[in-house]
């Protein structure tokens, strides 16, 4: 068994793509598949300097359909394996993704989001939540971390591995670009001595023993001969997916416990900005409220309904053209009285907190 | 004399800080001073928002404009002709190395690079940065730089930066500067840091401004 890459804590001055690289290495990763695209080409940068130094590997592929396809492949093999990507390879990653789907394949992909649609920019949106949280042709069976600072791209990358590999269903870690190359210091640390129990991998193929005999044959299907094959199928992951929710939903807020007239709501970096105008606006006597939640799948549902129950407006501010919004709007379907949504969206540029208050004064 | 400099390093090591308070400093001198941009795999996102900035301090940025630029994405970068030239404006150059994968060889693209006599090559060193965080890995990844003329110690870990950390460092970068015999050009500390200052320096200190983060990062 290799060193641990890290004992303690290790202190360091990083951009996000290399707190990815570092946290995949502290999760005991065996293996990154990756191709090409800004702005997360440092994960592989970094992964490839850290490979030989810590006896991992790291294979380019020809194109992302490959790096998604070699990424279950290595699962498959029983590796503790990921890859990453953004915008246009994420688009062409759903047809792998959704193969995960399909098998309970516990894959990891870190998404650096960009501009979209298409090749659009190379550095910021918040532009690939429908795709990552509902993306290719499945029924978004998907775990989706969406990280907002160095220190959670450290802690969610090293999590999201145990998630999937205990859980079963495809996991991603969403970023952005901003993420991705902002610097900023970040404490590193070996999860084991932190207590988190790494959960261990195990190959889908060459199981031992005889088949049929010693135990059930290994059957690797993503088909089914009818329709009410698939059915059974997919409701039992249903099932799987609604037992797993509450396990793994995670979200914040701040300032809720107080009198609200209305919610912030936003998830990634943008979520800086809404806290940081939260308590300036607290500070100048305003009543404001602040939700993010952590996995947009499964998405906080009961808890943003809970918050926004107690509210009459809510603001959803997000670097896309109602993205998350969406995500937001099924929530709160159902409420008794849901609040009024004020849409604060900036399709692919960054907001500030500045923008943030300046909305929400002149909608109170 | 004229001052021509070229920060060379790692990722995210400093280079366009400290290229950019070098330039203000000279620029505070009098000095007629030109920065460059050579960043060619973000060209947006260096020095180009701080042009207004660094031109009201007297100094001239070369750096592209985003309507002169067609959008290439991360297809490609172009040198603009401005910056191929650069080393033939009177006065003295900084240039800024940009994402610091090739270390000096964007020089190559420079006319008159291999013979401006004035020339001098700093990288920029950080020990707070994860892959140069010991003598060992700072010796390593000098190796891999071509020419340097001389290092420029930019440790730090940004807010986590501690007096033990400044410490340490110093005699790392003491130790790497005699083996591989290139002198320490500077250290540079921002205000803050500055507190942290124990021990003296045979070295020059620069004090440093953050100008990077009104820019992208």
């Amino acid at each position: 068994m290799a060193e641990k890459p890290i004992t303690g804590e290790k202190k360091a001055f990083m951009t996000g793509n290399e707190v990815v690289a570092w946290a995949a290495l502290c999760a005991g990763v065996d293996i990154m598949y990756g191709y090409p695209i800004t702005p997360q080409n440092e994960i592989m940068h970094y992964w490839t300097r850290l490979v030989p130094k810590h006896g991992r590997k790291f294979m380019q592929t020809e194109d992302e359909i490959s790096a998604g396809f070699t990424t279950l492949g290595g699962v498959m093999a029983g590796k503790k394996a990921f890859t990453a990507t953004a915008g246009p390879g994420n688009v062409l990653m759903q047809e792998s993704m959704t193969m995960a789907e399909m098998m309970r394949i516990p894959s990891v992909v870190v998404v650096q989001q960009r501009g979209g649609p298409s090749t659009a920019t190379v550095i910021y949106a918040q532009q690939e939540v429908t795709m990552t949280t509902l993306g290719g042709n499945g029924e978004g069976f998907r775990v989706v971390y969406s990280t907002a600072n160095h220190q959670e791209l450290f802690d969610y990358t090293i999590k999201s591995f145990n998630t999937a590999w205990k859980y079963r269903f495809p996991t991603f870690i969403l970023g952005d670009g901003y993420q991705a190359k902002m610097r900023d210091s970040v404490v590193m640390y070996d999860p084991e001595e932190r207590g988190i129990q790494m959960v261990p991998t195990e190959p889908f193929v060459g199981k031992p023993g005889c088949p049929g005999q010693d135990r059930a044959p290994t059957h690797l299907r993503n088909t089914y001969n009818i329709e009410e094959e698939l059915e059974e199928v997919v409701l039992q992951y249903l099932a799987d997916y609604k037992k797993m929710a509450p396990e793994i939903v995670e979200y914040e807020t701040f300032a809720t416990e107080e009198d609200c007239d209305i919610l912030l709501v936003s998830h990634g970096i943008v979520s800086r900005a809404a806290l940081a105008a939260v308590k300036t606006l607290r500070e100048q006597g305003m009543k404001v409220g602040y939700f993010r939640p952590i996995t947009l799948r499964p998405f906080p549902v009961k808890e943003l309904q809970k918050e926004a129950s107690k509210v009459g407006k809510i603001l959803v501010a997000e670097s896309a053209l109602g993205q998350f919004n969406r995500l937001v709007k099924e929530a709160l379907y159902g409420m008794d009285k849901a609040p009024q949504i004020v849409e604060l969206f900036r399709p692919g540029v960054g907001i500030t907190d500045e923008e943030i208050m300046k909305k929400t004064k002149e909608v109170l | 004399m004229r001052i021509v400099e070229a920060y060379i390093g790692e990722y995210a090591s400093g280079k366009s800080e400290v290229a950019v308070n070098r330039a203000v400093f000279l620029a505070r001198e009098k000095r007629k001073i030109t920065i460059v941009d050579l960043d060619l795999v973000e060209p947006c996102y260096t020095l180009r928002r701080l042009k207004k900035l660094l031109n009201e301090q007297g100094i001239e940025v070369i750096a592209w404009e985003t309507e002169e630029l067609l959008g290439l994405g991360e297809t490609g970068a172009l040198l603009h002709p401005s910056m191929r030239w650069a080393l033939q404006k009177s006065g003295d150059i900084i240039l800024d190395i940009g994402y610091g994968v090739y270390g000096a060889k964007v020089l190559n693209l420079l006319e008159g690079a291999a013979s401006d006599p004035d020339l001098r090559i700093y990288a920029v060193i950080n020990l707070g940065r994860s892959m140069t965080s010991t003598k060992e890995e700072v010796l390593e990844y000098l190796r891999t730089l071509g020419r340097v003329d001389g290092l420029i110690n930019n440790s730090h870990l940004g807010e986590q930066t501690s007096k033990n950390f400044l410490e340490q460092a110093s005699e790392i970068m003491e130790e790497v500067s005699e083996i591989v015999a290139i002198p320490i050009i500077a250290t540079t500390v921002t205000e803050e840091m500055a507190a942290y200052l124990s021990k003296s320096y045979t070295h020059p200190i620069w004090p440093l401004q953050r100008y990077m983060h009104n820019s992208f990062w």
